[in-house]
Formats: C-alpha cells, sequence, structure tokens
C-alpha cells in the first residue's frame, strides 16, 4: 500500500458553509420554540431499543481523580443508532466520564463494557471500531494536513486513501488546506482536521469531546446534520456538549451530570443547557 | 455500523510502515543545516573563550602580585592545610548513589517507553499492534543509560580501583552499564504495570540528601576530631561498580538481573496502557521545553514529578491600605511574588543544596581546587538564578498578570528584581560560607560574593524575561524531528549575565585573594546586571509590516 499523494486543486466551500448556515438556523428556531417540559422518564425520540447491539454499558460508575469523585454515580448502556449526550455545567465531569468510559482514565469504582468486553484501548478490536476525538491539539509538526489524515485513512487499511481524504477535506471545508502544516492552520481549521481523522477511518462508536468547540456556526450545523444521519445509518455516539442546537439536532438521550446524575430527553437538556448560558451556540 | 466499503479487502499497514512514512516526510521538510546552529551561536561561544582567556590571564596576574608561589592554579589545594578531607571512594559512592536516583527519577517521570505527543494522538488509535511503534524508541533509548553508566564508572574506577587493570576497569563499566539499565528496566515495569511509584518518591528524597551527606560528614569530622564510618555505602547496590573496580567479582550478578529485568519489560511492552504513555509524552515535551529554554528550575521539576495539585497552607496579606496607591500595589506585587516563591518549598530547597554543592566537592580528596570550584560554582550558581526566577518567567510568560498592576512597566520589571536579588544575595553568603568552614576563600571573598548577588538578580530577570525564539527560521533535521535554529539565540541569554556578574568574584576565588580594586569593579558589575536585568525590551519591527510593530514569534 502507497502512502504518496497528488496534492490536488483548491475548491472553495463557500457552497456548504451557506447550506450549512440555513441548517443551523432552522434547528436554532426550531430549538427554541416554547416546549412542553417533558417529566423525567418520558418517552424519547428514539427509545431504546433492546434488538439492536449494545455498544456500552456502563455500570455504577463512579469517576473522578485518586478517590475524589467528580460528580454522581452514572450508569447507562448505549446501542447501535443511538447517541446520547453529556451535557452540564463546566467542572461537572462530563469529559471525565467519557474518558472512563473509553479506557483512558481508571474508573473510582464501577464498569464499563465496549462491545461486551471491558474498556481497554490496548485492544485492537477497540481501536478499530472506536473513533474518539478529544480537545487535544497535537500534531506532526512536519506533516500536511493531508499527511495527517493519511496515517489515520492508510493505518485503519482504508482501500481508496486519497479518495476519502478528498471527500474530509471538502465536507469540512478543508481542501486549500490538504498541503498546509498545522501551524499554518487557524484554531478552528486544526479542529475540524482533528474531527476529520475521526471520519477517514471505520467506526462503529464515535466518541467527541465538545466538538462544536471553535467551529463556526456554519460547521456546527453541518456536522451535526451528517452525525443525525450517521446514527440513523446504525453509528453509536457519545458525545459531551454545550450546544443546544447541535444537541437538539443530534442526540437520541441525554444525560445531565453533576453532583447528581439525571436522565433527560435531548429537548430536555436543550433546554437545560440553554437556561445557562442563553448565548450559547 | 458505519464502515467503508470493501473493509474486507483492507489491508492493514504495520506499526514500522507508519512510523517511516511520519519520519521521512517529516524529515524531507526540513530546511536547515547544521552550519545554521553553529552561526547562531558562534558570538556567545566566540565572546564566552575571550571571557576566559582574558579571566585567565588575570587570575595569573593577581597570583603573581599576591605572591602566592609558582603551583598551577588548576592543581593548587584551596583547602587549609589541616583540612581532613573525605576519602574518594566515599565520595564516589555517593555520586553513585546520587546519580542512580536521579536516573530512576527521570527514568519513572519520563518512561522509558516513551512517544512524543503527536504520535500518542495520531498513532494510538490506529488497530496495529503499538509495539511496533514502541520498541524501536524503547532499545533506542537505552544508549542514554549505558553511556551514563559508563561515563560515570570509567572515571570513578580510574581514579579509586586500588588494583585498576584494564580488564577491571572494563568489568566495572559493564557493572555500572547492567546498573543503568536495571534501573532503566525498573522504571519500565513500574510504567507498564503502573505500581511503585512510591520508588520516584523515594529517589527523589535521596537526590537530595544524599549530596550534603558529602559536606556534613567533612565538617562534623573536622569539628568533632573523628572519622564516620561510610564504608556502609559500598555495599548499596548502586556502589557494585566500585567494588568490581577494587577486584570483587560477584557484583557482576547484576548483569544477569538487568538483563532478565529487561526482558521481562521487553515482553510486556504491549501491555503499557494509552494513559501512561500519554502522560509520557506529556512529561517528555515539558522536559524538552525547560532543556530549550535553559530553565534548570523548570528541568529540575519536568525531570522530578512534575507540578504538584492541591492547596497550600502559605497566606501572605495581599492588600495592603496604608500609603500611596504605587507603594500599595509594589507592596501587593512583593508580596504575590513572596507567596509564589514559598509555596514552592522543593525548588527553594533545591536552590539552598546547590549552594552546599561546591563545598561539597571541595570536601573531597584531591578536589578542594579552585578553578574547579568555580567552575561548579558558576553552574550552581546560574540553576539557582533560574530556580529563584520562577515567578519573573511566570509573568514573562503571562505579561497580562503584570499589566493588571497601575504601575509603570519599569517599576513593575524592577518589583520583579528583588526577591531573586535578596535570594540570589543570601545564596552566595551561605555558599561562599560553607566554603571558607572548609577553608577556602575568607571573609573578604564573603564580603565580594555579597556584593556579586543583586548581579546575579539581574540575570535573574535576563533568564527569565529572555526574548521569544524566532521560529521562522530554517529548522535542522535531526533523527529526533526538526530543530529550529532560532532556539539556540534564545538558550544563550541568561547564563552570560550570569557569568558576567560572577567573574570578579570567581577571580579572586581562583587567584586566592582579593585586591582591594576587586570590591569596586564588583559593585560596578553588579549594577550593570542590575540595569540589564531591568531592561525592557522593545519589540522588533517586522519586516515589511508596512511600518507596524508585531512580536517575533508567529503564527496564530
Amino acid at each position: 500500500m502507497s502512502l504518496d499523494f497528488q496534492l490536488e486543486p483548491e475548491c472553495s466551500p463557500d457552497a456548504d458553509h451557506d447550506q450549512g448556515a440555513r441548517l443551523y438556523f432552522q434547528v436554532m428556531s426550531k430549538s427554541r420554540k416554547p416546549q412542553k417540559p417533558a417529566t423525567s422518564g418520558s418517552p424519547e425520540r428514539i427509545p431504546a431499543d433492546p434488538a439492536r447491539p449494545e455498544l456500552i454499558r456502563a455500570e455504577r460508575l463512579q469517576v473522578g481523580y485518586g478517590n475524589k469523585a467528580v460528580c454522581g454515580e452514572i450508569a447507562f448502556s448505549l446501542r447501535q443508532g443511538e447517541a446520547l449526550a453529556l451535557v452540564g455545567p463546566n467542572g461537572a465531569g462530563k469529559s471525565t466520564v467519557l474518558k472512563t468510559v473509553v479506557g483512558q482514565q481508571e474508573a473510582i469504582s464501577g464498569q464499563t463494557r465496549v462491545n461486551g468486553e471491558e474498556a481497554d484501548d490496548r485492544s485492537l478490536a477497540f481501536r478499530r471500531e472506536v473513533a474518539m476525538v478529544f480537545d487535544d491539539d497535537a500534531f506532526f509538526p512536519a506533516l500536511t494536513v493531508q499527511e495527517h489524515l493519511a496515517i489515520v485513512a492508510a493505518g485503519h487499511g482504508a482501500t481508496d486513501v486519497e479518495a476519502m481524504i478528498d471527500a474530509e477535506l471538502d465536507f469540512f471545508g478543508l481542501s486549500a488546506q490538504r498541503p498546509s502544516l498545522p501551524h499554518n492552520l487557524s484554531s478552528g481549521q486544526r479542529r475540524r482536521m482533528l474531527l476529520a481523522a475521526a471520519f477517514v477511518r471505520p467506526r462503529s462508536l464515535l466518541v467527541l469531546d465538545e466538538p462544536e468547540q471553535r467551529l463556526d456556526t456554519a460547521m456546527r450545523a453541518k456536522l451535526a446534520t451528517r452525525l443525525r444521519a450517521e446514527v440513523d445509518g446504525g453509528l453509536g455516539l457519545l458525545l459531551v456538549t454545550h450546544d443546544p442546537a447541535f444537541l437538539s439536532t443530534v442526540a437520541t438521550r441525554a444525560i445531565f451530570v453533576a453532583d447528581e446524575v439525571r436522565r433527560m430527553t435531548p429537548t430536555q437538556a436543550a433546554l437545560a443547557i440553554a437556561s445557562e448560558n442563553p448565548h450559547a451556540g | 455500523m458505519t464502515s467503508h466499503p470493501a473493509e474486507s479487502e483492507r489491508t492493514l499497514l504495520s506499526a514500522r510502515e507508519i512510523r517511516r512514512y511520519t519520519f521521512k516526510v517529516g524529515l524531507a521538510r526540513s530546511e536547515g543545516g547544521i552550519g545554521e546552529l553553529i552561526s547562531e551561536a558562534y558570538t556567545y561561544v566566540f565572546a564566552a573563550i575571550v571571557l576566559v582567556v582574558m579571566s585567565g590571564a588575570i587570575v595569573l596576574g593577581l597570583r603573581h602580585s599576591l605572591g602566592l608561589g609558582s603551583t598551577p592554579v588548576w592543581s593548587a589545594s584551596a583547602l587549609s592545610p589541616g583540612f581532613q578531607s573525605l576519602a574518594p571512594l566515599q565520595a564516589s559512592a555517593t555520586l553513585m548513589l546520587t546519580l542512580a536516583a536521579a536516573l530512576l527519577n527521570v527514568q519513572l517521570n519520563l518512561g522509558p517507553i516513551a512517544m512524543t505527543v503527536p504520535q500518542t494522538f495520531w498513532w494510538l488509535g490506529l488497530p496495529v499492534r503499538r509495539r511496533g511503534f514502541i520498541s524501536p524508541g524503547f532499545l533506542r533509548s537505552m544508549i542514554w543509560p549505558v553511556a551514563g553508566g559508563i561515563a560515570v564508572v570509567v572515571p570513578l574506577s580510574l581514579g579509586i580501583g586500588s588494583q585498576s587493570s584494564p580488564g577491571l576497569v572494563a568489568l566495572a563499566t559493564l557493572c555500572g552499564a547492567a546498573l543503568a539499565l536495571f534501573l532503566y528496566g525498573t522504571a519500565g515495569w513500574v510504567q507498564i504495570t503502573g505500581r511503585g511509584r512510591w520508588l520516584g518518591t523515594l529517589a527523589a528524597a535521596v537526590t537530595l540528601v544524599a549530596p550534603l551527606s558529602l559536606v556534613g560528614t567533612a565538617l562534623y569530622n573536622n569539628v568533632s576530631g573523628t572519622r564516620v564510618d561510610m564504608s556502609w555505602l559500598l555495599y548499596l547496590p548502586t556502589s557494585w561498580p566500585l567494588l568490581v573496580a577494587n577486584g570483587a567479582l560477584w557484583p557482576l550478578l547484576l548483569v544477569a538481573v538487568a538483563l532478565a529485568v529487561l526482558v521481562l519489560v521487553y515482553a510486556n511492552l504491549e501491555r503499557v496502557s494509552s494513559a501512561s504513555l500519554r502522560a509520557s509524552a506529556v512529561a517528555s515535551a515539558y522536559v524538552a521545553g525547560s532543556v530549550l529554554s535553559m530553565d534548570a528550575s523548570e528541568l529540575s521539576k519536568s525531570l522530578s514529578s512534575g507540578t504538584r495539585s492541591g492547596t497550600s497552607w502559605i497566606r501572605l496579606p495581599l492588600v495592603f491600605r496604608s500609603g500611596s496607591q504605587t507603594r500599595r500595589s509594589v507592596l501587593t506585587m512583593l508580596s504575590a511574588h513572596l507567596t509564589m516563591q514559598l509555596r514552592q518549598p522543593t525548588r527553594l530547597i533545591r536552590v539552598l543544596v546547590l549552594a552546599a554543592i561546591p563545598a561539597s566537592l571541595a570536601s573531597v580528596q584531591f578536589l578542594g581546587n579552585a578553578t574547579l570550584i568555580a567552575v561548579v560554582l558558576y553552574f550552581c550558581a546560574h540553576f539557582a538564578v533560574t530556580g529563584l526566577g520562577a515567578v519573573a518567567r511566570f509573568a514573562a510568560g503571562n505579561p497580562s498578570v503584570d499589566a493588571l498592576m497601575p504601575l509603570p512597566a519599569k517599576l513593575v520589571r524592577q518589583v520583579h528584581y528583588v526577591l531573586p536579588a535578596a535570594g540570589m544575595t543570601l545564596w552566595m553568603i551561605l555558599c561562599f560560607v560553607l566554603l571558607h568552614v572548609l577553608g577556602v576563600g575568607s571573609w573578604t571573598l564573603i564580603i565580594l560574593a555579597l556584593l556579586a548577588g543583586p548581579g546575579l538578580g539581574g540575570a535573574t530577570l535576563r533568564a527569565a524575561f529572555r526574548p521569544t525564539p524566532d521560529w521562522n527560521m530554517p529548522a535542522v533535521s535531526t533523527a529526533m524531528g526538526p530543530v529550529p535554529t532560532g532556539a539556540i539565540r534564545s538558550f544563550l541569554v541568561g547564563p552570560d549575565l550570569t557569568l558576567i556578574a560572577l567573574l570578579p568574584t570567581l577571580i579572586c576565588l581562583i587567584s586566592g585573594g582579593v585586591p582591594l580594586l576587586a570590591y569596586p569593579v564588583q559593585l560596578g558589575l553588579s549594577l550593570i546586571g542590575f540595569g540589564w536585568g531591568c531592561r525592557l525590551r522593545k519589540p522588533k519591527r517586522s519586516k515589511g509590516a508596512g511600518g507596524g510593530i508585531q512580536l517575533a514569534a508567529g503564527g496564530r
């Protein structure tokens, strides 16, 4: 397999952005319509379907640093075709839950199973199925955008690496930045590149920590719409978000993480976020 | 399941192929050459050579005028004639113990099984066996402990071995390399299993206490007139290479033990967790940054256990109600600086230990040579300078904090000068009083050292507020990746003023006398140090920026 590429001419992502902006406006309008408050335990938009394979099962999970828990005990399951959003104020422990669930951090107590096995990213099967994007900002300084993505695509055994990278660069509006080195990208462009890396590889479970971070409004809407489509196609999505519109579009279920962990519908969660931060989004 | 088409036909790349691709592409894009590095540094190196030659000439002239005999300065003992020095064997055993503890502490923090931060992010998620990513680095990095073990054991074996035949020296060197590899392997096993972190705390304590034991023992021996028996030090495993140099062969058992530990670690490389690899990658990046900034305090912190979290009981008043606004602001700043310093007691202890190192060296038989003491004193002073410059360095990295104060920038810089200058003055007094107790120098030299302290305070600020490296300069390709030549110039800012501020004191230490002229010269250089350290740099004008002023560092 070769990792050499021809550089493609740049293309403008403006049209996609315009379309995305319109979508985002629609989503925002929808989320701010007065809604009847849902009670805890009310039907969710897509109820958990026991027939679908279970991707994550977290039981009596206590997360934190040392022996100090950062939030209440949490338990949930995530099946194929579901998107579970963790919401809550800053410092509530959402990202810690996320990292613990995917085995990047040790739990204080409790257990997490991914695809029926104990969450352990040393396992090849785990790495093959689970894609994740956290708030990292690490790059090889001498490798271009395209070369970074090539490592991921080829490393996961993609047959047509170049086409796959082209498609993702196009989607994330980075076609013009294909030959750019990371230090020549803006913070938002670097974020897009990290997200693109999660899409140039196969995945059955996607874990995203505040994917809306540093993205412009149009890109957020575009990403939300795509994630929603992938979830409908069977992807399992676990994400942390502070954006009510993003959450409303993507999530099928939500959990409010705080000292007391509560299950919510996406609408309840979006309202909870919006009430905490009226300028969110 | 969202999978790409033709998944069954996919052929995974091996870790080796991915690793090679990453390095090949990275190296192909480097632009500079080794000549760039040399040209960056040459003015500083040239200036240092001129300074040393001039100082040598002054020392010889002074010794001649003071009538201090014809013994060459580089071999004459600076100790008082009746001083009972420590045996080289005890000093060697203490040195081995300190270095072994330091090596273990560093390896436990950085992890012998290491990757860079980008590698952990872009490689660890790939469904390929990670042994292929980490084993080359693991095997390659064994070179460093082995080289360190050889570099330490060979001179010690030649120096202390009573029957130092070439064969015994070779065997002692083998034992030294095995000791280093055993520590390396032990740290690797701790990294894989996550158990035994307490070894790091123990090793850190030993590195602080062991050097002090030399000067402590020497002082006790000379005051009490007896000799403390420290022969037990030789039976610690860290001293076994010294026993081999003296003819014992049983310590070579260490070679087999080291090999067994390494094989065990190598066989379990795949077990190392991503979290551990990420932590060691972040720690290594911190070390690289500290080395590049030539910051001893940060380097020491990064090589040990890094930043500690938690609360401190140190609470100093930060709000002052009497006096003018300027006075109140200055007092607030000073109080804040003092609070920051006191909340890092380990750093302050390290600075104090550095003051005792020249005396520890001088207390060892054959090492009480003034030139050697002066060289070691310079490095210790520079490390202490950077240790006390932590607050100023924080301010340099976070200029908005200083901007909160309603004070002119020049005054803010002068306030930053106060604590390092006071600290370095006390440091110099402590250092030279300890040396004087051993018979090195005189009270007049202590007074001269006291005058050098304020100059070193200036060096603290110069090192802390050094200009940002010019990252736009071409990079030099190395096996570890591109190294920016622009960083080299920045690397040398700080040590230069330490040398200038210390020069009269060091010259008088080596020459063995203090002429009256030395005082005004030292005072003048300390004043220059103050002025230089408190100078505010003007932002560089960017070429072709249409007259606009931009900072030299680029990037968005």
